[in-house]
Parts: structure tokens; sequence; C-alpha cells
């Protein structure tokens, strides 16, 4: 997490001072609090109910506190088909969430079109929106997302910048 | 081998009893499909066939279930049956009154894409219609809004119709998100 313990040795300062920096600390909150807005256009948003459901249950790691308004949340999970006519919704989804914000494509659709290689299919919505991780699967399992929500901690635990924003961290 | 028999004495069901009787002229072919009876209407009599249809007591189809088209451009049997019409404009009907289903094709040649349109007859031909006009390109005359229903505003092109490519004209890796209002 990058804290410091220092003082040690002596007794009344032992383990009660801490340093770190305001960066550090800063993503350390936004790690164990991220609010995701869900997209789920299709089959994969099933999974992604399973997942904030009690079974597996997405508030173990501080991302239960799903909000269907782009300007509350800070990661934008795109969980199925996206048809040309729908592009243009989530393009306007993703630009109204507040930086920083990170975007995970979930499944295969989402990703890469899928099995839908069609003419009103988006073949990757990382053509129009900058993704942070994708998940594979047809659709991927609840843990699947678990694991990609950790990776989406570890990005912002290691200070990495979202794709889609230059730098925040100045 | 008495089941056969018995499927040939079975009378000859009342819609095409009554449609022989009353609009003998309007009815180009009839046939059945897994126990669905089907007729090919003429398309100046489709409307008023489609209203005998609803309106008598005895049929009382009251139900339009599905408004959809075929494109037969690449199937040269089906072409060649009805004066090489492309389209066949598709309804299926039901009675509640016991004559059960009915499926009523009504050939469309390409040069005149316009047919009649049945909202007045069954209001939820609405949304039915408008589908149809955007996946075939059909004209339904007297719609009260034809406008496209599932591709964007902006799209152009019938996409169910054989001469269109599975994988689009480029439609989805060209994209002007200015363009478009949403």
């Amino acid at each position: 997490m990058g804290l410091d313990f220092v003082g040690q040795g002596a007794a009344e300062t032992d383990g009660n001072i801490i340093t770190t920096t305001i960066d550090k600390v800063v993503n350390w909150g936004r790690k164990n609090s991220l609010w995701p807005m869900p997209f789920g256009t299709a089959c994969c948003a099933i999974e992604m109910m399973a997942t904030l459901a009690s079974k597996f249950d997405l508030s173990r790691f501080g991302s239960e506190a799903i909000r269907f308004s782009p300007r509350q949340s800070d990661l934008l999970i795109v969980s199925g088909r996206i048809s040309i006519k729908m592009m243009p919704v989530l393009k306007r989804i993703y630009d109204q969430m507040p930086d920083p914000k990170w975007v995970i494509s979930m499944g295969a659709c989402a990703s890469c079109g899928g099995v839908f290689d069609t003419y009103t299919l988006i073949q990757g919505v990382d053509q129009f929106i900058p993704v942070d991780v994708y998940i594979p699967g047809c659709p991927p399992r609840p843990e699947d997302l678990i694991d990609a929500v950790l990776q989406v901690q570890q990005k912002i635990t290691s200070g990495a910048s979202p794709k889609g924003v230059e730098s925040v961290y100045e | 081998m008495s089941e056969e028999n018995q499927v040939e004495e079975e009378p000859k069901p009342l819609v095409l009893e009554k449609l022989e009787a009353n609009h003998a002229d309007a009815l180009l072919a009839q046939d059945e499909s897994r126990g669905t009876v089907v007729v090919v209407i003429h398309k100046a009599q489709a409307y008023a066939v489609l209203e005998y249809l609803k309106t008598d007591p005895e049929l009382a189809y009251t139900f339009l279930v599905d408004v959809t088209a075929v494109d037969n451009s690449q199937m040269e049997s089906e072409l060649m049956q009805f004066d090489y019409a492309r389209f066949m404009v598709v309804y299926q009907l039901y009675s509640y009154q016991g004559q059960g289903r009915l499926r009523v094709k009504v050939p469309v040649h390409e040069n005149d894409l316009s047919i009649p349109s049945v909202t007045g007859l069954w209001q939820g031909a609405n949304w039915l219609e408008r589908e149809t006009y955007d996946m075939f390109g059909i004209n339904f005359d007297g719609h009260p809004d034809l406008r496209r229903i599932l591709m964007p505003d902006d799209f152009d092109g019938h996409p169910l119709r054989k001469d269109y490519p599975l994988r689009g004209r480029g439609e989805r890796e060209r994209f002007n998100f200015d363009k478009q209002n949403v």
C-alpha cells in the first residue's frame, strides 16, 4: 500500500507514525471503493448480476456500489453486444464519467464481437473507447469478473494511469 | 396408413371455403404447412382480403401475430411461382374462434415496393411494418409513422435483403459520433 512505519525503537512512537504520499493514500481509497457503472446489454450482464449477488459478492472487494448514473461512477463494465446504434450511447456514457475512470470489457462480444461478425455489431469496443482490462469468455464466469476488478485494483495500486487518461497523477 | 387416410378425409378448412366463395379472384395459391393453412393473395386485393379475414364473424382472425417478409431473389424456384415477385410479405394471423392459425402471403415486385398498411385493422401492425420496412425496404402505404425501428436513422440500405453483405458495408468501422444524436 506504500505505507512505511517509522519511529521503530522508541516505545512511545513505535507503530504510531506513518509516512506515505498523498497519491498512495488516494489510490488506496480509489482501489477499495470502485463504483461500477454497469453497461449490460446481453447475457454477460446476467453473470455480472450473479457477481454482485450474495454467492459471489463483489462487495468483498469494495465494488458493490453499482451506480446507474455515469457521473457517480469510475469503473465502466461493458458486458454484452454493442450494436452500431448503441455505440454512441456507450461513448456518451463513458464521456460523462468523471476522471479517473477505468473500463472493463467483459466477454467475447464486447472485446471482439464474439460470434456476431455481422453488419450491425461493433467488433470490439476498444475501437472507440479505451479499455483497461479484457475478460475472455462467453459469458465469463463471475470469478472472471472478480479477477478483472482485482486487476483494475492492481493497476490503481501501481499508480499507472487508466488507458483513457493522459495522466492524473501529475 | 389409417392415419393418412384420415387426413385425406378431413374437411376443407373453413377459411379456404370462405375465401374461394368470396375472394376467389384474389387467391393465387393455397397450401398447408405443418398444420397451418397458407394462402397467397394478390397484392391489389390484399387489404380487402385481410379485412374480410378479420371482420368475418366465423373466421375472426383478430390477432395479428407477425408481419414480415422474405427475399426470394436468390431462390429461383420460389421466384417463378409468382411472376418473379422478389419479395413475399407474410402475415401470421390467429383466430380465437376455433380457426387457429393462418398464414397470408402477398407477392411484392421490386419495381413497386408498396403495399397497403394494415395498421387500420390491427394496431399491432405498426411496429411490425416498421421492422419490415427497415429490414427489407417495403413501403407500407398509409402507415402513420413509417420510420426505421431497429437500425440507426441514418443507416443506408436494408440489411435483410439477400444482396446486403453479411458484414455490412463498413458501417461498423466508420463511425461518425457527431452525426448521431443520442
